[in-house]
């Protein structure tokens, strides 16, 4: 999507509408910053409120641009245990882990959904997710920007919809609004999945031959379709249309080899106008500096 | 310190060429690259500490976030963990902030000292400096005069994490940069019984643990210092906006049973300086490089 200098008005119709974009006097803007700043008094009711978020300021821009608003900075976070003996040698899927990850998964997304509620949001954008599996236990923690429609006839016109959660940016969120969709939340699906020992005869037979491993191949595949299966049911039970921006994890654990994992999410959306609305891109040929230069990575310290 | 170097000769800066051009087309000039130190031990555990309370540092002051748990199985030895806890250690904390209030009001003060309005592409770390037990602040940033603009209020310039095209776009947005904001929370975890057993996969002396549960007291903590991370920066707001926050959480395990979850929270307190006014829907492109 194009930057924030386009101030012509959107037309009514289906499909957005694109503008010239005119001329803006940055000088003269950040001047009037500057003046605000050094006298607070002319600084008067300029519609801001007090919000916390981790969008940038181009995802708050476009996040404007469709009359929606960041609220507050929101995480959710759940950890299950995974009972002693689990991640023994044996055949199939290891249900216990399974469960954890899926348990710890649903906890956390309830958890921010409280939370979004609490705060008045109506859903949750670039939701980050990242679980971590120990062998005793398996967390998921999740944290995002609770996001609400700007304005009270937009709130209206968003209607009672659910509270959503999503992984999707402020971006791609805007993208999907503007093509007649909207998110309902996060679907996973997980699966643990021993790959079970090859006999003693076929391992020395194979010990100098160029072999599949079919033990770990089949369990992949067992564990790929066990996640993807789940993943696809938590969406039917969120009465979604698809699920888009599906992520993958995948391969065997560290603490134990003999196992192989497969955690699949994404964001599960509906269909919400008569139809989908068709974007049509402009091609461009951009001219700024590749550099990104100032790097957020560095303000975690050394 | 620095005042003489800072009050002439040629400035310095911490821009990128790129974000120098887009400072220089806003009418930002770079006046000097200003930096604020501070080194700081910790002293939570001395006989004078604030923090004590009746013999011990642990426990909740008022408002600050403390649970417990009980052990539901009753008297079993003397090595069965009969209570748990979650506090939040406003020491460790309110240590954090010395450290990097000091580093940043250092910084200010150079920024001062070069007549600047601003200090912007604000950068902060901090780190051990080797096994001494002591944590180095560095804080730094460009400081900025706006061509033809006011004094500051107060005679305190504003900083900003964000530099040249980034800044822009924030202006452009309405939005004026007030101050960078961060906050550390802590919470220190001490298990009971249960929590003992889950993390280790096991039901102790109760016998095998047959199906997962959720290890609520971790999680809880895992929460709860996220939450008071977060109402630290709001406290810092005062009515402003919170902006590109960035949030690292890290746990360490002081022995068995006992970790302390740390968070930090870092971003853009920014006011809005003009009506809201939205962009009309962004021109979907595709690029052709």
């Amino acid at each position: 999507m194009n930057g924030p200098e386009s101030r012509e008005s959107p037309a009514g119709g289906e499909t957005p509408q694109l503008g010239q974009p005119d001329h803006v006097d940055i000088r003269s803007e950040l001047l009037r910053a500057a003046r605000a700043l050094a006298d607070p008094r002319e600084v008067q009711a300029t519609g801001g409120h007090e919000a916390t978020s981790d969008l940038t300021v181009d995802e708050e821009l476009v996040l404007h641009s469709v009359g929606w608003e960041p609220v507050e900075l929101l995480s959710g976070v759940s950890m299950f245990s995974v009972p002693v003996g689990s991640w023994t040698w044996g055949r199939g899927e290891i249900g216990s882990a399974t469960a954890a990850h899926m348990h710890a998964f649903s906890a956390a997304v309830a958890r921010m959904h409280s939370e979004c509620t609490k705060v008045g949001g109506h859903g949750v954008v670039g939701v980050q997710v990242e679980h971590t599996v120990r062998s005793h236990h398996i967390s998921v923690e999740l944290v995002g920007t609770a996001v609400r429609p700007a304005s009270s006839a937009k709130a209206k016109a968003t209607g009672e919809a659910p509270v959503f959660v999503s992984d999707l940016s402020a971006r791609d969120f805007s993208l999907l609004h503007a093509s007649g969709w909207h998110p309902v939340g996060l679907a996973v699906g997980a699966s643990y999945v021993y790959a079970p020992r090859r006999s003693a005869k076929d391992a020395m037979q194979q010990k100098t031959q160029n072999v599949e491993l079919t033990n770990f191949t089949e369990a992949m595949y067992s564990a790929r379709e066990l996640a993807m299966e789940r993943m696809q049911k938590a969406a039917i039970d969120l009465r979604g249309s698809g699920i888009v921006e599906v992520k993958v994890g995948e391969g065997s654990l560290g603490f134990a080899r003999h196992v192989v994992a497969f955690s699949a999410w994404g964001t599960v959306v509906r269909l919400v106008g008569q139809s989908h609305r068709y974007l049509q891109p402009v091609m461009v040929l951009p001219l700024d500096d590749a550099n990104v230069g100032f790097g957020l990575q560095a303000l975690r310290g050394s | 310190m620095a005042s003489g170097r800072l009050a002439g000769g040629p400035f310095t800066s911490g821009l990128t060429v790129p974000d120098f051009a887009a400072c220089l087309q806003m009418g930002l000039e770079p006046v000097g690259f200003v930096q604020g130190f501070c080194v700081m031990k910790w002293g939570w555990y001395g006989a004078n500490s604030q923090y004590l309370r009746s013999g011990s540092p642990y426990g909740a002051s008022h408002g600050q976030y403390a649970e417990q748990w009980r052990c539901p199985h009753g008297f079993v030895s003397n090595e069965h963990r009969t209570w748990g806890q979650n506090y939040e250690q406003p020491w460790v904390e309110g240590a954090w902030g010395q450290g990097f209030g000091s580093a940043y009001e250092r910084m200010l003060q150079e920024a001062v000292a070069c007549g600047a309005h601003g200090v912007v592409g604000v950068v902060d770390t901090s780190m051990h400096l080797g096994d001494t037990g002591a944590l180095e602040f560095h804080v730094r940033g460009t400081a900025v005069k706006v061509v033809d603009g006011p004094a500051p209020h107060g005679g305190i310039p504003w900083t900003t994490y964000l530099a040249g095209q980034r800044l822009a776009k924030l202006i452009e947005a309405g939005y004026a940069p007030v101050a960078i904001a961060a906050s550390v929370a802590s919470v220190r975890v001490w298990a009971y019984c249960i929590t003992e057993y889950l993390m280790g996969g096991n039901a102790g002396t109760w016998g095998m643990q047959s199906s997962t549960s959720e290890i609520e007291q971790v999680a809880k903590a895992h929460m709860a210092v996220r939450r008071i991370a977060r109402d630290h920066v709001r406290g810092q707001l005062a009515g402003d906006s919170f902006l590109g926050a960035q949030m690292s959480v890290s746990e360490r395990e002081l022995s068995e049973g006992d970790q302390v979850i740390e968070c930090t929270l870092r971003g853009n307190r920014v006011r809005r300086f003009k009506e809201f006014d939205p962009l009309p829907a962004p021109r979907p492109t595709v690029r052709l490089s």
